[in-house]
């Protein structure tokens, strides 16, 4: 994946180039957001990560214009500004998603990831499907192996966005915002009690398990 | 061009533009009075004099001149006598009560109306010059008839009337000028108390006050609103500060733990006693947990400050405790707590929905970490009689004795037999502020009760001001 990222922070912004690029990816720093506007306008990312507050063009500018020029490729905002109104603001001015400061790079490349595959998939779906797993989002069954799964609706909720981005790593609190939209920090892990809810329907009796607990990071569907 | 103060005010300005109007009315209104008494007046004064030439007319006709004079010396007599003279057809005098003609005789016209003055002496006053109107005729003989009438007297009246207006205006005038000047000063004063108070504040000056007359006027009402502004605004700020002291205290001990802990790790991973990673990784979770502590320091203090919650809307507060019950359920099951939900249906509730369910997740999270295995725990959602809402969790843990009930809503205290479970002592305080920062409370009591080894179980509930008809 090619990434850019506008971050006027150096350490933080070198931090990330490198967080990023061990994951795999081909990672542009600009060190404002004039700089990130013409890059960004360059074209060939596919995910742009944006901080909010830079000088000489604030990040919710950056975005909004080149939103306006028909650009959609998808943006992380990075904030310090962690309020139910910034995280809004900044969904409205065109932002995809919205990470707050200080964040784990697991975090950071988790929801990278996830931007940068939803673009890929543009056409509406009906069924979804996994390795052996199967999701009929119209009938609202899933399958594995043709046999049926019976899944509660927040269950197949959960299952339908790890679908969604089967291969990558999720975290605990995207599902957390993404499944349930709560947007706090729960003190007990309770995403970790509905996982292995799941897993037990969808692993248990089968040859190998599907939903791998990723250390440090969370979860992740694999074939 | 420069004018005192005073006469600069407002008020003074409407008060000189208000008397200009009442003068100028005035005027007019006198104006037309004075036309109407001193034209009648003369109209009165015209109409006698015409009526006596006609009688001494009829009765030189009658008698000639002779019988004229006689009558003439007559009605001289007789209580408000005309002014009488008579002149022969060479115009010398033959009779008369004044010394000679008030007009030429070269006239030949009949009559001619006149106004003269004339001296007379009276009750041996000394003489003085009087006004009078008077008619001239020449008679059918060619003598001249000349009859007058003093009308000094009306004059005068009229004159008098005339004099007493002006006085009346410049009475108007003066007062309305000196009770303009008593009301700017007035008004002046109340301005310039509100205007050294704006001024103290814009010198920084936040504890600066207004203090009202004390007559109830719109003056009082407008320093009583800059007053409530003032002390809104002295609130925030001091809650900002709080804030700010707040977090700065609430940090330094974790921070100083963190620190701590890395020191120590560094001197064991130097004496070969620990290994690198494991520090490293244990140093990153004591950083989470400093950023846990922060954000939740943080949001308590932006709640307390900002006074209310932001983006408040209208929700079905069942709605609300279902989906919260939905997250913990299995959370409870894993832990054998038998876990029911009691949710009245058809209730709104104002507020905002991310802290509301921040809160109701917190007390659940609490009741779970405090309830030991095989216990119960019930959220509910009811309408008081009051037409409050309230959330309420009920557990069969140990639950708070009556005496730390008021202990636990501050931040980062933790009862004793809390200190083995994780948390940092800022859950209830975030609910407490959640429940303020919706015009709502916190309310803590005892549970169920003691059965067997459970209990008696702690009650938490959240209650939220009733939804007025208007929304």
């Amino acid at each position: 994946m090619r990434i850019l990222i506008v971050e006027d922070d150096a350490e933080a912004g070198a931090a990330m180039v490198r967080g990023l690029t061990e994951a795999g990816n081909a990672v542009v720093h600009a060190a404002d957001g004039a700089e990130g506007l013409k890059t960004a306008e360059a074209g060939g990312f596919d995910v742009l990560v944006v901080d909010r507050m830079m000088p000489r063009l604030d990040g919710l500018s950056l975005v909004e214009t080149l939103r306006r020029q028909g650009d959609q490729t998808p943006v992380l905002f990075l904030s310090a500004l962690g309020e139910i109104e910034d995280r809004v603001t900044g969904l409205k001015a065109g932002g995809d998603d919205y990470l707050v400061k200080p964040y784990a790079f697991a975090e950071l490349i988790a929801r990278v990831e996830a931007l940068a595959r939803r673009r890929e998939t543009g056409s509406v779906q009906t069924t979804l499907r996994v390795g052996e797993l199967e999701m009929d989002l119209i009938g609202r069954t899933v399958r594995r192996e043709g046999r049926e799964i019976d899944l509660q609706p927040r269950e197949f909720q959960l299952l339908e966005f790890l679908m969604r981005h089967a291969g990558q790593s999720v975290t605990r609190t995207m599902l957390l915002e993404k499944v349930w939209e709560y947007h706090f920090d729960p003190q007990t892990n309770v995403i970790d009690v509905h996982i292995s809810r799941l897993r037990a329907k969808i692993d248990k009796g089968f040859e190998h398990p599907m939903l791998q607990t990723v250390r440090g990071a969370g979860y992740r569907l694999d074939t | 061009m420069a004018l005192p103060p005073l006469l600069r005010t407002t008020t003074f300005r409407l008060t000189l533009l208000f008397l200009a109007l009442f003068a100028g009315a005035g005027a007019a209104f006198l104006g037309y009075i004075y036309l109407m008494t001193a034209g009648e007046v003369t109209r009165l004064a015209d109409g006698a004099i015409t009526k006596e030439i006609r009688t001494l007319d009829a009765i030189y006709a009658k008698g000639g001149v002779e019988a004229l004079r006689g009558a003439m010396a007559e009605r001289t007599a007789i209580d408000q006598p005309f002014l009488y003279l008579l002149l022969d057809k060479t115009g010398r005098r033959i009779w008369g009560t004044i010394p000679n003609a008030p007009v030429g005789q070269s006239d030949e016209r009949n009559i001619v109306w006149t106004r003269f003055s004339v001296a007379q002496s009276w009750d041996g006053a000394p003489r003085e010059a009087r006004l009078a109107r008077g008619e001239r005729q020449r008679l059918s003989g060619g003598e001249i008839l000349f009859v007058g009438s003093d009308v000094g007297n009306a004059e005068t009246y009229v004159l008098k009337i005339v004099r007493g207006l002006w006085g009346a205006g410049f009475l108007v005038v003066f007062l309305g000028l000196g009770g303009g000047i008593l009301v700017s000063r007035n008004v002046t004063r109340s301005v310039s108390g509100l205007n050294a108070v704006v001024g103290a504040v814009q010198g920084g000056d936040l504890r600066a006050r207004v203090r009202p007359q004390g007559n109830g006027d719109e003056f009082d009402a407008l320093a009583g609103g800059l007053n409530d502004m003032l002390d809104r605004l002295e609130r925030s700020i001091g809650g900002l500060r709080h804030a700010g002291d707040a977090i700065a205290h609430d940090l330094r001990s974790p921070l100083t733990r963190l620190r701590t802990r890395l020191e120590v790790a560094m001197l064991d991973v130097e004496a070969g006693r620990s290994d690198p990673k494991a520090a490293l990784a244990q140093a990153l979770e004591d950083a989470d947990g400093v950023l846990r502590t922060f954000n939740a320091v943080l949001a308590i203090s932006r709640l307390q400050a900002a006074g209310a919650a932001p983006d408040q809307t209208l929700f079905d507060p069942s709605q609300l405790a279902a989906d919260v019950a939905e997250l913990y359920q299995p959370v409870c099951e894993d832990k054998g707590l038998d876990f029911r939900a009691e949710l009245a249906g058809g209730l709104t509730a104002r507020g905002n929905r991310e802290f509301l369910a921040q809160a109701v997740a917190n007390i659940l999270d609490n009741a779970v970490k405090y309830t030991p295995e095989g216990g119960a725990v019930m959220l509910r959602v009811r309408r008081r009689s009051s037409g409050e809402v309230e959330f309420s969790v009920t557990d069969t843990g140990l639950g708070v004795p009556e005496a730390e009930r008021g202990r636990v809503v501050e931040r980062f205290v933790r009862l004793e037999n809390s200190r083995n479970q994780p948390g940092a002592g800022l859950g209830l305080p975030l609910v407490a502020a959640v429940a303020q920062a919706h015009g709502g409370r916190l309310e803590l009591d005892e549970g169920p009760g003691r059965v067997g080894e459970m209990g008696p179980g702690l009650r938490v509930a959240v209650v939220l001001p009733r939804v007025g008809q208007d929304g």
